[in-house]
């Protein structure tokens, strides 16, 4: 946590902030939604209350706030309370282990009538060595909520919703991390830092032993892993259970699947929770295929910290941190739009498609993905 | 090493442990063994076997124990009543005896077996070391459990394969029809 | 009161005693297998204290091992209870006395 009063006050903060950051981009990404859905279906969306229709969100929070708090008499009320909650903690804990900027370094400084030694922050809620493990773990644990919703709810449409999101859950893990195989390897890490490090430099790998370098493009690991890349998305929006694959509540057959019972500020929490989860995956998508936080050859820590020389050397690191964390914000909100595109224009699948597609089609590539990898890297590097 | 997080965590193992033993209701019984397992993760990652702990939750909390609230809210659906203990008092009062001895026998004997380690710093075992472990000298053992698994996916698809009928059965019914 | 090779040994004993007594007591096959998995749990517990007390990571990889197993164990056995419960009226030990549908 820190060894003195400054760093812990900081870490504390900073904890804060983060789960804040992911909490509070929430309202936007609904509204962002809303309109883009309307801009996508040519209407004109929510654009009474407010400039652009932005305070509609609002009016909706205060029409939520006044809701009956509803639970049917065979529902069960500990697990009917503690799901919603069950849904917002992995993602929170998942999207702070990622890191969002590069470290602030703070020098040595005096400040009320004593000197605090120099610090190191990390620009994310917690460091873990074995980040990659932890985020997937954690947000395999999603799963719970939507199984204790829809069976504390007593009611057939809501547990049928939650079988069939868990079922789907755990169909998609598996497509999910055998699709980070691949960058794994390559970058032999477990680490969120050291894969965004690796990434910071010009494109250059072996070919046959030899060291094929391409200046002009960045060491990302979409050129590298194009199909990891597009399973891992795959996969990704189905744990996230958005449509096309929004199975677990789909209007027509199921009411609203596994929070059919829901209402006022529980249904809220179930939002933040999905939309915590589409972070964490334009997150992953960020760190692992498209760089993380730096965008080579322009934005690097390196080069910023040469912009701002002239600077006291902690001013100098804090300004880098902010405009790369900037960058990360900016491709992060690229692939949250892509989330929200893909939503308003492909049909749903089938339930049995939905399968099909996890189990024989996602998989099975996954799995070539993963043995082409390792053969290439193999007769790459021994030659 | 932090002591109040060792008894928190081992608390919570503990008592999930004990509430998945003795509950009635399925369900609470297979949640309490899922947090139990996450306490246990808990308690891996604060040994600095993050690698161990990070597994157990994908794998334990993650995937087996979804399976069971899975099957489990699958059967729930009548709240029958289950029977929790079986047989007369003598056997219960033999095995609660035993079960005492167990622990007043093992438990000493646990104290005094092995030298206080207490005094060493727990090193956090680097990913690296265990994997090149596990692919140099256990790598038989590691292709071993990969058929295993392969055996064992195989054999739960064929044992809950829905039964198909026969191409006499198939003949029959158009008949019928 | 420093925390060491014990108090480790101490909560896998306890954990492998209560899976135990799941065992022998529950008549629910569900919770049986369910008490299966806290024993191989304690023993786990116990596989990872040795290995970092003694820096012995062989052991670590006997956890990992048990793992795998373990969640081999489960898919077949929730496999098996579930046709169990078809043929048989539920899943309780004592309906299997009966002779099956």
């Amino acid at each position: 946590m820190g060894s003195d009063f400054f760093e812990i006050t900081v870490n504390f903060i900073k904890i804060a902030v983060i789960f804040l950051l992911m909490v509070q981009m929430v309202p936007l990404l609904v509204w962002v939604e809303r309109r883009g859905s309307a801009f996508i279906q040519n209407r004109f969306g929510p654009n009474r209350i407010g400039p652009l229709g932005l305070v509609q969100n609002l009016a909706d929070l205060v029409k939520f706030l006044c809701k009956e708090d509803f639970l049917g008499h065979k529902g069960r009320k500990n697990f009917f309370y503690a799901a919603p909650v069950l849904s917002l903690i992995p993602a929170a804990l998942a999207f702070g282990a990622i890191p969002l900027s590069s470290p602030v370094t703070i020098q040595a400084f005096e400040w009320l009538g004593r000197s605090w030694g120099p610090y190191t922050f990390y620009f994310q809620s917690f460091v873990i060595s074995i980040g990659i493990v932890f985020v997937l773990g954690v947000s395999s644990l999603a799963v719970y909520s939507l199984l204790l919703a829809g069976w504390s709810s007593g009611s057939k449409f809501s547990l049928y919703g939650a079988l069939r999101a868990s079922a789907q859950a755990i169909s998609y893990e598996l497509a999910l991390s055998l699709s980070i195989v691949g960058i794994l390897l390559l970058f032999s890490t477990f680490s969120f830092s050291e894969i965004i490090a690796a990434q910071n430099n010009p494109l250059q790998f072996y070919f046959f032993g030899k060291q094929v370098s391409i200046p002009f493009l960045p060491n990302w690991g979409i050129f590298y892993q194009p199909l990891g890349a597009i399973l891992l998305f795959v996969a990704l929006f189905a744990e996230a259970n958005r449509l096309p694959f929004d199975l677990p509540e789909a209007e027509a057959e199921l009411v609203a699947g596994y929070h059919t019972e829901y209402s006022g500020v529980k249904i809220i929490m179930f939002y933040m929770g999905e939309y915590g989860h589409m972070l964490v995956a334009s997150a992953l998508m960020v760190t692992f295929y498209f760089g993380g936080y730096t965008l080579w050859p322009f934005l690097t820590p390196e080069k910023l910290n040469l912009l701002f020389s002239s600077f006291h050397p902690s001013w100098n690191s804090i300004l880098t941190s902010l405009i790369l964390h900037g960058v990360f914000m900016l491709k992060l909100l690229f692939f949250l739009w892509v989330f929200i595109w893909v939503r308003w224009t492909l049909p749903r699948f089938r339930y049995d498609q939905l399968m099909d597609l996890g189990w024989k089609t996602l998989l099975p590539w996954a799995l070539v993905n993963t043995i082409v990898t390792g053969v290439w890297i193999f007769l790459m590097r021994s030659f | 090493m932090a002591e109040p997080v060792f008894v928190l965590l081992s608390f919570l193992v503990l008592y999930g442990a004990l509430i998945t033993v003795l509950h009635r209701d399925m369900v609470v019984c297979a949640l309490h063994l899922a947090g139990s397992m996450l306490a246990l993760a808990g308690l891996f990652f604060i040994l600095g076997a993050h690698f161990i702990a990070g597994v157990q939750v994908v794998v334990y909390a993650g995937a087996v124990m979804v399976l069971f609230v899975m099957v489990v809210m699958l059967f729930d659906l009548k709240r029958k009543n289950y029977i929790l203990f079986s047989g007369g008092l003598w056997p219960k009062l033999a095995s609660l005896f035993f079960l005492t001895g167990l622990i007043a026998g093992v438990f000493p004997l646990s104290l005094h077996l092995f030298h206080p380690q207490s005094a060493q710093a727990l090193k956090t075992t680097s990913t690296k070391e265990l994997s090149s472990l596990l692919f140099t000298e256990y790598v038989l053992a590691f292709e071993v459990l990969g058929i295993l698994l392969l055996l064992i996916a195989v054999g739960v698809a064929v044992l809950c394969r829905p039964k198909r009928e026969g191409p006499a059965d198939v003949m029959n019914t158009k008949k019928k029809e | 009161m420093d925390v060491g090779l014990n108090h480790f040994l101490l909560v896998s004993l306890l954990l492998f005693i209560i899976g135990l007594f799941g065992v022998m007591t529950r008549r629910n096959l569900l919770v049986i297998l369910m008490s299966v998995e806290l024993m191989l749990n304690a023993v786990n517990l116990s596989f990872v204290t040795f290995s970092q007390f003694y820096s012995l990571l062989s052991a670590q990889v006997a956890a990992f091992f048990v793992m795998t197993i373990s969640a081999a164990e489960a898919g077949v056995g929730l496999a098996l209870i579930v046709l169990i419960s078809r043929q048989w009226t539920g899943t309780d030990l004592s309906s299997l006395e009966d002779s099956p549908k």
